[in-house]
Formats: structure tokens, C-alpha cells, sequence
């Protein structure tokens, strides 16, 4: 019984961290798609949202396919913040798949491989699948620990129709379905019976009396009828790539849960793609194309950009919303510049969305919402003084403030934060501008200042032969 | 009332025979992807097992469903269908990580065909012939069990019926109560025996290692 409720009390408490863009619920548009000033935790960047929610409509419509958006605009002007409302926008329903675009440089894995990856993890395939699914009322739940606490648990359940009764005998993994479902007498279940899913839909009318204090969530339904087997027509949403790795013959559906799922050859996906488009057309499947969001997108190189090229013009392919800070800069792995540090002929596919620096009544705003987020309650004196660091300095710096204000205001036990808190913090906790000043003024005291810019290329050189050396050193110092 | 739909879906599929002991086992596979299996018995011509294999939408091998005959059952029989024909994943499924499987003593329908009828058996019913109420549903195209101690409860399909365009009728269902099982006994129509005849002159053109003249002769003389 102890043990019961710790397990009851450790599934209550799940801690929800807060994350720089978790106070966004979606892009604060009404029904025509005109911004609203402060809502959904949007602020300001009227624009760029309007033209967000263009897009989202288009990706809804599921039209077009291999559409590129680019998300251009200074540094902390918004743009992941768009994204990320882009993706509430949608719905869990859509795929959304979020990297970074130094994410696809990786040992194990080509480039193109996990660009490709990305994609297909974007295109979603809804399947009607027709299962054996057992509904019944819980007549009688019997689960039988080992006295050790750890081996088999044996498990029996009754239940009922109102025509039929069956005993069932419950493998290992159902019983803790079933006690995380908290299953007891009386409760109406379904059971997919290939998947093993347990689903609690209610309590039986007929028990409604057992029980005088009942939750407010309780929900009370009939007993089903005929048989404890029905054979019911689910949905399943798929990703592409989920169906890749069950059919890529080498690993197996394993590799889903581990992640490590190797390189998929094109052989397979060509053969999915035709198996989708059949399905497709005998109405088995609709494929739901979803959004690709890549952040600081000038970290890809030319060959990336160049399979972009090809791999957009497929018919199964997602949009691309890409977001990069960078002005006219090098193209990775050439020696050529090119705005935003995109090919030309890629930039040519693409519409571009412009992101504007927030000014001073909007930084306030986002301060404000960003407090909320945090339960911090802040004095309108000290949001001001925020809002001024912020448009000095920037937005970030503000926000990493009103968590540590947040901290210094409760250690003098205060419930407001006011002007002495951030003042001290700002003193404390130095901003970018701050210290870059501070190093121009004490560049000799630091260490390794002799080097002149001249001697640079040589002095570097000289650092890695260092600590070359005190590897080999550690290394003997293993083998001793 | 009429069977040609039947008979012209059999003719399409592919059919492959073979003979094992005294029975026939044909494979069809039907252009619209599935498979069908049967085994006739070569002495009465009579099909003692049917088996179907639908296609599965997520990939994966399909598992077969037994539409009449015994299913092959084993002394520690796991009730787990996810690794029946399992390809990949049956080696890290053991053998009692089953995941939820109807008790031993839960009552167990089989069916059989014999010349004359159709036999369903429903094994571990203990209770008297007066508790149970077969009906014939022709709206639902099936037999319906049901017991006035609301113990069990049963939709029987009859997909041969259903083949040669008819329903069940009340007047050709008869049961039985006996050594706790319910025997329930289908008098076949004759234009089912006149399929069914039908069928096996279908097959005998499909080629196998033995001849099949022999055997149909006895049976066209009935």
C-alpha cells in the first residue's frame, strides 16, 4: 500500500522546466491572419508574423510541397520565436521537426543523410488501420507481486459486456499499464490488443454508488455492448522516416528506440514513397506534409545546400523554414560571399521573411511576459530599468536578469522585485559589452598577451603543439 | 443468390498445390494482395482447414487467420499473436512475455465443415442446452450466441453463405449441448454444395504432383 503511494505521489510531480521560448503558445493572429500586438506570448514583429501565418495556412492547405522560407534578422529579433509559434500554430497533429544547422555534422552519419533524414521526419502519413481492440467493464482486477518485490507479477482480469463475460490472464508488460492506469473494478477500458495500449474511458454507471466522493473528472459511461472483441478502425500517424527504419531490413524497428538508425539506402525510400502514393490513392493513407525548421542555417556547407537544391523539388517534400542572423558572408566551404551566406540559386527558391529589432514599448512587453512565465512578480520601476538595460545592452542579457533578480529579491525574503535587485544584479553579472570593454582595458594582465597580431598564426600553432604535449604526458601518465 | 463473384475471384488469384499425406494444400494469391490457404481432404474432398492472410497496412509480415479448422495448439500454447509469424521480432519476445491472452478456461469457438453441414464448437461451456439461444441473423449475415446468464456472447459470421449470395436461415440451425462443449450445426443450402462442387472442378485444373480425376468422379456421383 506504502509503496503504492509513493509511486502515486512521483507521478504527480513532474517538474516543467522553463525553456527561453516556452511562453509560446502560437503566433497571435486572428481569424484573417492580422497580428494582434500582445498575444499568444507574440509581441511586436507585426510583419514577419503575418507572413508566418501565410505560411501556416500553406503548410495546413498541404498543397504545395518543397517550399523554402527563409527567417532573416539580427540577433535576438525573434526569429526561433516565430518558429516555435509557427509550431504551436500547427497543432501536434503536423510534424514540426526543429534542428540546428551544425546538427548534420556528425561521424556516424553523412551529411546528406541527415539532411534527408530531417525531411522525411517532416512528412507525416496518417494510416486507418483496422485492429482487434477488447472493451469491456473491469469486473474484477486481481495483480500478484512476489514477495521479493522484484520478478514475474501475475495478473488476472474479468470483464464484462452487458452480454458477455471473459477472464484474462495479463502478461508483464499490461499489468503496469494497468496500474499506471490505476485500473479498478468498475472501470470501462479499451485494450489494443496488438500494441498492448491500455485506455481508461470511465467508471460504469452501475458502480456510480460505490464511491460518495468522486473527482470532478470522473466521467461516468455504459457498460458496452456484445462482444468484449471489436475489430475498430484506428488512425496511426507515421512519420516517413518512422517507416524507413521499420523497413530498413538491417536494424529493424529497434533502431527507432535507439536512435541509432545508420544510413537508410534509397533503394528503400524510393520503394516507400511508391508504397505511400498506392496507399494514397486507394485511400488507405493521407500524407500530412509538415514543417522542416532550420536554425542558423549559414552553418550548412555547399554540398548541403546544393542536395537542398534537388531534394526540394521532390513531391515529398516538406516545407523549409530556414532562419539564419548573418548578413553577406561566406558560403561554408567556398571562398565566395553571398547574402546571408546562402548560394544565390538556392536563395532564388526562396521567400524571405524579415525580422526587425523590437523597440523600447515591445522589449517591455516581452519582459513582462517572460516575468509571468517565470512567476516572477516585478515592480513597474524595475521593469522600466530592465527595459532600459535591455534595449542598451539586449534582450537576452534583460531576460537572464529577471531570473537572477528573481533569486536575489527572495534572499532578502521580499515578494516584489524592485530597483535595488536588478541594480545589483546588473552589477553583479557583467553583459557582453561590458566585458569586452573591460578586456580591451586589462589586455596585458591577461595571460598569453604577448602574442602580437603579426605572430598570431605561429602563436597558435605553438598552443595546439602544447597541449599536444600535455596529452602525450596524460597518456603516459594512464599507462604508468 | 449466386456464387460467380466468388468463383470469378478465385479464378483470378494464382494458385499453387501440393499433396501431404492425404491431404491437398492450395495457396491462392489474389491480385488485390492477399493470400489465401486451404487443405482438402483427398479422401471426401472436404476442407478441413482455411486460412487467410490480409494484408497489413504498416509493412510488417501479416499474421494468418484461421476462418475454419483447428489451430495448431501446443501444450504451453502462448496466447501472443504478435510473434505467430514474427519475422525479425520473434527472438527478443520470449515465450511467457505474452501480452494478454484470453484464460484456459475461457470458452473457445472452432469451426469445421463437414459434406452435409457446417459445425461450430464452443468448448468450455459449462452450462445446460435451455441457457443458450442461437439465432440466426440475416440483417447481420451471421449467427448470434447469446446466454440468459449473460456469460457469453457470440457474432458467428458465415462467410461461405455470404459467398453464394444468401443468409442464414433459423430452420437449418440445430444445437447441441454436450461433454461441455455447444455444438451448433449449420445444414448447408444446396447451392452451397453446388459452389463448393464448383470450386473443386476450379482446382482440378490447377496442376499438382497427383491426379485429381479419380477423386472428383466419386464426388460428382453423389
Amino acid at each position: 500500500m506504502t509503496e503504492a503511494e509513493k509511486i502515486e505521489v512521483r507521478d504527480i510531480t513532474r517538474i516543467e522546466r522553463i525553456g527561453a521560448h516556452s511562453h509560446i503558445r502560437g503566433l497571435g493572429l486572428d481569424d484573417v491572419l492580422e497580428a494582434r500586438a500582445v498575444s499568444q506570448g507574440m509581441v511586436g514583429q507585426k510583419d514577419a508574423r503575418r507572413a508566418a501565418g501565410v505560411v501556416v495556412q500553406m503548410v495546413r492547405e498541404g498543397k504545395i510541397a518543397g517550399r523554402c522560407i527563409l527567417l532573416a534578422g539580427e540577433p535576438s529579433t525573434g526569429k526561433t520565436a516565430i518558429a516555435v509559434g509557427m509550431a504551436q500554430a500547427l497543432g501536434t497533429e503536423t510534424p514540426f521537426t526543429s534542428m540546428s544547422g551544425s546538427e548534420i555534422y556528425s561521424l556516424e552519419m553523412s551529411k546528406t543523410e541527415a539532411l534527408s533524414q530531417a525531411l522525411r521526419k517532416s512528412i507525416g502519413v496518417r494510416i486507418k488501420e483496422e485492429t482487434e481492440i477488447i472493451e469491456g467493464e473491469v469486473v474484477e482486477i486481481q495483480i500478484e507481486r512476489p514477495a521479493t518485490g522484484t520478478g514475474q507479477k501475475v495478473g488476472k482480469v474479468t470483464l464484462k459486456t452487458t452480454e458477455m463475460e471473459t477472464n484474462y490472464d495479463l502478461g508483464n508488460k499490461i499489468i503496469e499499464c494497468f496500474m499506471k492506469e490505476k485500473i479498478q473494478a468498475g472501470d470501462v477500458i479499451t485494450i489494443d490488443k496488438a500494441s498492448g495500449k491500455v485506455n481508461k474511458l470511465g467508471r460504469s454507471f452501475t458502480r456510480a454508488r460505490d464511491y460518495d466522493a468522486t473527482g470532478a473528472q470522473t466521467r461516468f459511461v455504459q457498460c458496452p455492448e456484445g462482444e468484449l472483441q471489436k475489430r475498430k478502425e484506428v488512425v496511426h500517424t507515421v512519420t516517413l522516416h518512422e517507416i524507413d527504419v521499420i523497413n530498413s531490413r538491417t536494424h529493424g524497428f529497434l533502431a527507432l528506440f535507439s536512435g541509432d538508425t545508420g544510413e537508410i539506402k534509397q533503394e528503400v525510400r524510393d520503394q516507400i514513397n511508391n508504397k505511400v502514393l498506392e496507399w494514397r490513392e486507394e485511400g488507405k493513407a493521407e500524407i500530412n506534409p509538415g514543417v522542416l525548421f532550420i536554425d542558423e542555417v549559414h552553418m550548412l556547407d555547399i554540398e548541403c545546400f546544393s542536395y537542398l537544391n534537388r531534394a526540394l523539388e521532390s513531391d515529398m517534400a516538406p516545407v523549409v523554414v530556414m532562419a539564419t542572423n548573418r548578413g553577406i558572408t561566406r558560403i561554408r566551404g567556398t571562398n565566395y560571399r553571398s547574402p546571408h551566406g546562402i548560394p544565390i540559386d538556392l536563395l532564388d527558391r526562396m521567400i524571405i521573411i524579415r525580422t526587425v529589432p523590437y523597440s523600447e514599448k515591445e522589449v517591455k512587453e516581452i519582459l513582462k511576459i517572460r516575468c509571468e512565465e517565470e512567476d516572477c512578480v516585478m515592480h513597474p520601476d524595475a521593469l522600466t530599468i530592465l527595459t532600459r538595460i535591455a534595449t542598451d545592452t539586449s534582450l537576452r542579457y534583460a531576460i537572464q536578469l529577471i531570473t537572477t533578480a528573481n533569486l536575489v529579491c527572495r534572499r532578502r525574503k521580499a515578494t516584489e522585485v524592485n530597483t535595488e535587485d536588478v541594480k545589483k544584479v546588473y552589477s553583479l553579472f557583467l553583459d557582453e559589452n561590458r566585458s569586452s570593454k573591460i578586456l580591451k582595458e586589462y589586455q596585458d594582465d591577461y595571460m598569453f598577451s604577448e602574442i602580437t597580431e603579426k605572430e598570431e598564426d605561429f602563436g597558435i600553432g605553438g598552443g595546439s603543439k602544447r597541449r599536444l604535449d600535455i596529452g602525450a604526458g596524460d597518456a603516459e601518465a594512464m599507462e604508468h | 443468390m449466386s456464387y460467380q463473384n466468388w468463383l470469378n475471384y478465385l479464378t483470378s488469384a494464382e494458385k499453387n498445390s501440393m499433396i501431404s499425406g492425404r491431404l491437398r494444400k492450395v495457396l491462392y494469391k489474389f491480385p488485390d494482395g492477399q493470400q489465401m490457404a486451404e487443405d482438402y481432404n483427398l479422401d471426401t474432398g472436404v476442407v478441413l482447414r482455411r486460412a487467410w492472410r490480409k494484408c497489413k497496412q504498416l509493412m510488417g509480415q501479416p499474421e494468418w487467420e484461421i476462418e475454419l479448422g483447428e489451430e495448431p495448439r501446443q501444450l504451453n500454447w502462448s496466447g501472443n499473436t504478435t510473434n505467430g509469424a514474427g519475422g525479425g521480432d520473434a527472438a527478443n519476445t520470449p515465450d511467457d512475455d505474452f501480452m494478454l491472452r484470453e484464460s484456459n478456461t475461457a470458452p473457445l469457438l472452432t469451426k469445421r465443415v463437414t459434406k452435409k453441414n457446417i459445425e461450430w464448437r464452443i468448448r468450455n461451456m459449462p452450462y445446460p442446452l435451455n441457457v443458450y439461444n442461437v439465432s440466426a441473423s440475416p440483417e447481420q449475415h451471421s449467427i448470434i450466441v447469446r446466454t440468459t446468464n449473460k456469460k457469453y456472447y457470440k457474432v458467428i459470421p458465415v462467410p461461405e453463405l455470404d459467398r453464394c449470395g444468401t443468409s442464414p436461415a433459423q430452420s437449418n440451425i440445430s444445437v447441441h449441448h454436450q461433454f461441455n462443449t455447444l455444438i451448433i450445426t449449420y445444414l448447408k443450402p444446396p447451392i452451397l454444395c453446388e459452389m463448393e462442387a464448383q470450386v473443386l472442378l476450379l482446382l482440378k485444373d490447377v496442376e499438382t504432383e497427383t491426379d485429381m480425376d479419380d477423386l472428383l468422379k466419386g464426388l460428382m456421383a453423389k
